[in-house]
């Protein structure tokens, strides 16, 4: 791809994750619940894989040889289910459903209610083991699909994810990429405080994982990125992306307080008109 | 009683079955947490390594990589010891197994205090509590090794997550090769009309020796293996209280949410009777020879048959409310 046509793609997926973003917020205002902060800081490498890297076929979300995304920080739902409705994979009206009764936008992540969705979760952690899984089954079927999937900085507390980490080492799972969402908060605030997991790079290096170090709110490095990583052979790969939690909305953006509280009407007016100017 | 003594373990049982159906079913995998040697999983290994994923020391993970593998429909065959199937990874089978009703089917060893010389962080207690509570989940304990092959097969046929509860190790022979097997089955092993005693698994050698016993005293005791605990044979257990009377439930688990407690809500509400229930009494177990240990804890077959006798002069007594 020569520069230009580069260029265009990065513009238009800087759009995209305006797009996102708004429908974050639309979502959570009108259901007065949810997660805005983590919904933020994935937004962007959601919008990369949906809308750029990820070999999926909104028309046939069961598509056999599809990309498997998975967001193991399943809180951030907004996010993934933004990314979905956009891609076409259900209406966008479902979108005013979020966690209402009946709502096929469940309050976290359930795989068999949701068009797209390829896993359940929300249990943080969890999403690691299950991407180990889905990337075996790859190797078993002899799909070339990528898994990939989406952790939380706060879920890497689990021991879990270590353990996982240690499978997906044991089996060479090539085919699998993990994004670490690094915003530096959880629920109860940073996360050096709450549980410090530094070096975090060096460990996944000492799981015998292959990592790479972005900034997970610019688009050119976070889609070259991925494109280096899904290539990447021999070895799972682990991108560390710092983000700030409640990107792009400037009282939500680095406080824990936004972790899982809706706007009001006044907040929700402010953060659209921040979104929509955003360049 | 006349039955035979076994040399095989319904986990070894099971595993053959499994390292059988192998080549009838290409398409399942098996997932092992470092104990294949004592599953037995390791049969299947020797003879589908590619088809067979050692997790390590790691059952939270192994049944979280197992949900993975069947997330596209798969069927996954997750081994390990009751104890950490159903409690380390509780919450793993719970959310992302049963709630996606995906096909993990679970050969969980060691159930009950048929671990009894191992002591209490190897005795799965608790395990059918946990198990039966969980929707869509099904739970089967066969009694001896034709019952563990049956379910095997039981456990690949049925779609949805299926927990299969094993014992360390053997006990009798009971059933013939030809036995017919269902889901919500259970199986008259013994006739009787003046009391029945429903139990699974080792326990119900138990409760025939009793049954044995009491006949000599001039009392007629209905043996029922309630080896499908969830669903259970509603219409089983309906026709044989109807004829006896009274209800002794007999098991190798607490007695709180045991088969017992379900049992004991079904009868309330469909046909009040005289009842009782053995199991653990509200506490661990403790190391020990497996006779020794049922015998301490109130699950032989002298418990039965004294629970039996006062049940039954609780029904002489005319101990029904109705």
């Amino acid at each position: 791809m020569d520069n230009k046509d580069n260029s265009s793609r990065i513009t238009g997926l800087k759009a995209s994750a305006r797009e996102v973003r708004e429908q974050i917020i639309e979502m959570i205002y009108r259901a007065q619940s949810g997660h805005p902060g983590g919904s933020l800081s994935v937004a962007d490498i959601m919008t990369a894989l949906y809308f750029d890297l990820a070999k999926i076929d909104p028309a046939n979300p069961d598509w056999p040889q599809r990309d498997r995304i998975i967001l193991s920080k399943g809180h951030a739902c907004p996010a993934w289910y933004a990314c979905l409705a956009l891609r076409g994979y259900f209406p966008m009206e479902e979108l005013s459903t979020l966690r209402r009764y009946k709502s096929i936008l469940q309050g976290h992540p359930t795989a068999a209610k949701t068009p797209g969705l390829d896993a359940t979760t929300g249990s943080l952690g969890m999403g690691m083991s299950m991407a180990v899984g889905a990337a075996l089954e790859g190797r078993l079927t002899g799909s070339a699909y990528t898994v990939y999937l989406i952790l939380g900085d706060g879920e890497l507390n689990e021991g879990v994810v270590w353990e996982a980490a240690a499978a997906a080492h044991k089996y060479r799972l090539d085919n699998l990429v993990a994004v670490v969402d690094y915003n530096g908060l959880q629920l109860d605030g940073f996360t050096d405080e709450v549980m410090p997991m530094e070096p975090l790079g060096a460990k996944f290096k000492a799981f015998n994982w292959k990592v790479y170090s972005i900034d997970g709110h610019d688009m050119a490095e976070i889609v070259e990125t991925l494109e280096q990583a899904r290539d990447y052979q021999g070895k799972p790969v682990c991108i560390i992306a710092d983000t700030v939690k409640g990107k792009g909305i400037s009282y939500m953006e680095n406080e824990c307080g936004w972790h899982g509280r809706a706007p009001d009407r006044r907040q929700y007016q402010q953060a659209l008109k921040e979104i929509r100017s955003a360049v | 009683m006349n039955l035979k003594q076994s040399d095989k373990a319904t986990r070894r049982a099971f595993a053959e079955r499994m390292t059988e159906y192998g080549d009838l079913d290409k398409e399942f995998v098996v997932f092992e947490a470092d104990i294949g040697k004592s599953t037995y999983s390791y049969l299947f290994a020797d003879k589908f390594p590619e088809r067979y994923f050692n997790l390590g020391i790691a059952e939270l993970n192994t049944v979280g990589a197992a949900a993975g593998m069947a997330l596209g429909g798969r069927t996954v065959v997750a081994c390990s010891y009751g104890v950490f199937i159903t409690m380390r990874a509780l919450e793993a089978v719970r959310s992302f197994i049963c709630y996606p009703n995906l096909n993990v089917k679970f050969l969980s060893s060691h159930g009950g205090v048929t671990a009894a010389i191992d002591g209490v962080t190897h005795q799965a207690t608790e395990d059918i509590a946990f198990m039966t509570t969980l929707p869509n989940m099904k739970v089967l304990v066969p009694a001896d090794t034709q019952a563990a092959r049956a379910c095997f097969d039981l456990a690949l046929a049925t779609p949805g997550p299926v927990f299969v509860r094993l014992m360390r190790d053997p006990y009798y022979e009971l059933y013939g090769e030809a036995e017919n097997f269902s889901i919500g089955g259970s199986r008259v092993i013994r006739s009787g009309g003046d009391l029945t005693i429903v139990t699974y698994g080792d326990i119900l050698f138990q409760a025939l020796e009793a049954a044995e016993e009491l006949a000599g005293e001039g009392i007629s005791a209905e043996v029922i293996d309630m080896y499908s605990l969830k669903p259970f044979d509603q219409e089983g257990l309906l026709a044989s209280i109807r004829k006896t009377g009274a209800l002794l439930v007999a098991e190798n688990h607490q007695r709180r949410n045991g088969l017992g407690y379900e049992l004991s809500n079904f009868c309330l509400k469909n046909y009040p009777l005289p009842f009782e229930n053995i199991g653990l009494n509200d506490t661990f177990a403790e190391s020990g020879h497996y006779p020794d240990i049922i015998e301490a804890y109130g699950i032989s077959r002298e418990h039965i048959g004294r629970a039996a006798r006062e049940l039954l002069s609780r029904k002489q007594a005319g101990d029904r409310h109705d």
